[in-house]
């Protein structure tokens, strides 16, 4: 399985904090790849590196065959990105709003058009798609963003807390949306959750990140055998206590 | 005791550091307003308290000189002005005063015919502000060679009571007004009421356009970060130069729509006071032969033409790149919705200063302090471009033009630096308040 991403020591420093230190992990094709860690571990700022929105201090990451700190602007047509708690621009209509975004990946109207029928399909909305954003709920939102971020089919879509703030059931649409998408159509994906029940259910593989290190990286069973854990949260607890022994 | 609870959580919400900065601000315009108040009624009890009378005598005559000797004997320090034939202007050989009498000649021959002698007030503009046209008359002077003429009138015809009315009106005034190097037949007072009246709008217009086209600019980057649309974008495959490009020309779009509507609206209202103006003002001198007001503004230089436009047109045009590469970086340091309300102060503080003092007084009258701070606002130069062009100060307006070109390069190097850096995303305001991107001793959101 190709990789499709390869983050190599990957660093961040802010004046007094390193938010993120030698960060180190790759996505193959069709994985669901998941940074899981409690609120200030460092998902974010690892995710906003790859995603080319801020400059690592050191290290690189390879996307897609395209190097975030050479060709960041042929990194950024390889991703598309869905920032935790994002809001869309709510005086335009959903419809607008997706034919605004897929008009940043393509001129070309036949492919716009169908990233657009794709997004009409994946977010389910209907009808609602022809009212303006501003009238949407939370979970409505959050459908037209993720349908927003896979209909360009991008070859690998970063999603920060997928599912944060929605209720269960929309949860758990979206769960079912990104795992259908990855097995189906081969679509890599890098999410972020400090829910790691969540993503014991919808991720291949996680990374475990703590205070801007990634302390473990694998299977979830396979971590779940090797510290002798019932679920993700004690092995997050196991994995981060051994670091602290150590 | 759950009252007092309710009530200092409620003072701690509304006293934080961005209602003591506006306060610092708002103490420091009324300082800067008083110090140009000051002195502007420092000039005016000068003028009150001179006794300085400067007078042109080119009657050169024995009832001349006696009247200009009793006028020092009244207290009066008189100062002779020489004048190039009737070249009015030539005779404010240095800024020392703003306006002297001509006794003209066949004065005395006037007087000594028992008919009312003439006499010639010219004073010269500066400056279209409200209070220039306060200081530095002729009125003292007039009063004085009244008070001559009166005794002189009333010596030839006794003083029945006939005489005393025809004494009470004896002077004929005709006013000349210079500005620059060229003089017109018409009192300074109509003039400055015409500068005024047909100007005034405009500097509203300017200040209007500065704070709708940075409120829309800040608006449209601070709801981009709060709703974290800024990201989505900046993550898609276009540069960063686009989106801040599509931005600011989006802005200055719909300034120029609102620049267009308003001075439509401004040249209709101009049209009705210029009309009004010439048949009420000017024509209705005793005299006669007295110019209209349009007449005399096209003599003295005051009309502008289509080059002076353009350059105001540009001088616009950059006042408003300004003021778009200030609101990208005040549009960057919002992080919440409130912040987003307090960024448009520094513009708003930008905008009025100027157009405060532009409208009472000569920027150049301010003690030095005041002058440089005022001069350092890149938007002062905006509203002294028309009275700069109008009054001849081309050195003033080329300078300020120069130094607005340099002021938005600067400005604009800092935002387009700072938007194509992590520092969009991450840098905020907090004036005292935690950020989200500083919570508890960290500077990262997570």
């Amino acid at each position: 399985m190709a990789n499709v991403l390869e983050v190599k020591e990957l660093s961040k420093q802010y004046s007094k904090v390193l938010a993120a230190d030698k960060v180190s992990f790759e996505i193959g094709e069709g994985e669901i790849f998941a940074l899981i860690g409690p609120n200030g571990a460092g998902k974010t700022t690892t995710i906003r590196m790859i995603s080319t929105l801020l400059q690592p201090t050191s290290g690189d990451a390879v996307v897609a065959g395209h190097s975030i700190l050479k060709a960041p602007e042929k990194v950024r047509e390889s991703i598309t990105y869905l920032p935790d708690e994002a809001g869309a621009y709510k005086q335009m209509t959903g419809i607008k709003y997706l034919r605004f975004m897929a008009g940043l990946f393509t001129s070309d109207i036949d492919t716009l058009n169908g990233y657009v029928d794709r997004a009409k399909n994946i977010c389910g909305l209907g009808d609602r798609l022809n009212d303006k954003i501003g009238s949407y709920s939370r979970g409505m939102i959050r459908k037209l963003l993720l349908a927003r971020a896979v209909m360009t089919k991008p070859k690998l879509a970063i999603l920060d807390e997928p599912t944060s703030g929605l209720d269960v059931l929309n949860a758990i649409e979206i769960r079912k949306t990104i795992k259908k998408l990855a097995a189906e159509e081969g679509m890599s994906f890098l999410l972020s959750s400090h829910n790691m029940l969540e993503i014991e259910f919808v991720s291949d593989r996680v990374g475990i990140i703590a205070k801007g290190h990634l302390m473990v990286t694998g299977r979830t069973d396979e971590l779940k055998e090797r510290y002798n854990a019932p679920n993700l949260e004690e092995v997050f607890e196991r994995v981060v206590k051994e670091n602290e022994i150590h | 005791m759950k009252f007092i609870n309710l009530l200092k959580k409620e003072l701690s919400e509304l006293i934080n550091a961005q209602m003591i900065m506006g306060l610092v601000v708002s103490l420091a315009l009324f300082w800067l307003m008083g110090n140009v108040m000051q002195s502007v009624t420092s000039e005016l009890a000068e003028d009150a308290k001179s006794t300085n009378v400067y007078i042109c005598d080119m009657d050169d005559s024995d009832v001349t000189h006696e009247l200009i000797k009793d006028m020092e004997s009244s207290g009066a320090k008189v100062n002779k002005v020489t004048v190039n034939g009737e070249d009015y202007a030539s005779g404010f050989k240095d800024n020392s005063f703003k306006s002297y009498v001509v006794l003209p000649k066949g004065f005395a021959d006037q007087l000594a015919n028992g008919e009312k002698p003439e006499i010639i007030s010219v004073s010269k503009l500066k400056s279209a502000s409200t209070f220039s046209g306060l200081t530095g008359g002729t009125d003292n002077t007039e009063a004085l060679i009244n008070k001559y003429v009166s005794i002189e009138i009333s010596k030839q015809k006794g003083v029945s009571e006939e005489d005393l009315k025809h004494i009470e009106s004896e002077l004929t005034v005709v006013s000349h007004t210079v500005v620059a190097d060229k003089s017109a037949k018409i009192s300074s007072g109509i003039i400055l009421s015409k500068i005024t009246t047909t100007n005034m709008i405009l500097p509203i217009i300017i200040m209007v356009l500065i704070l709708m086209t940075s409120q829309s600019l800040i608006a449209s980057i601070s709801n981009e970060k709060i709703d974290k649309t800024l990201e989505t974008l900046l993550s898609a495959p276009v540069s960063r130069g686009s989106v801040i490009t599509a931005k600011m020309l989006a802005a200055a779009i719909v300034a120029l729509i609102n620049a267009g509507v308003m001075m439509f609206g401004f040249s209709a209202y101009s049209k009705g006071m210029t009309g009004a103006l010439t048949s009420d003002l000017g024509v209705s001198d005793k005299v006669g032969k007295v110019l209209s007001a349009g007449d005399a503004m096209k003599q003295l230089g005051l009309n502008l033409g289509v080059t002076d436009y353009l350059i105001v047109g540009v001088q616009l045009f950059i006042t408003i790149m300004i003021c778009l590469a200030i609101s990208i970086i005040l549009g960057a340091l919002v992080n919440d919705s409130k912040s987003a309300q307090t960024m448009l102060l520094p513009i708003m503080m930008m905008v009025m200063i100027p157009w405060f003092v532009t409208m009472f007084t000569d920027v150049n009258s301010l003690p030095t302090v005041p002058k440089f701070i005022v001069y350092a606002i890149p938007f002062t130069h905006t509203f002294t471009a028309i009275p700069n062009l109008m009054f001849g100060n081309t050195t003033e307006l080329w300078i300020g033009l120069v130094y607005q070109i340099i002021v938005f390069a600067v400005v604009m190097f800092f935002a387009l630096k700072l938007f194509k850096s992590d520092k969009i995303l991450t840098m905020s305001l907090n004036l005292g308040q935690k950020s989200r991107f500083k919570k508890k001793g960290k500077t990262i959101e997570d």
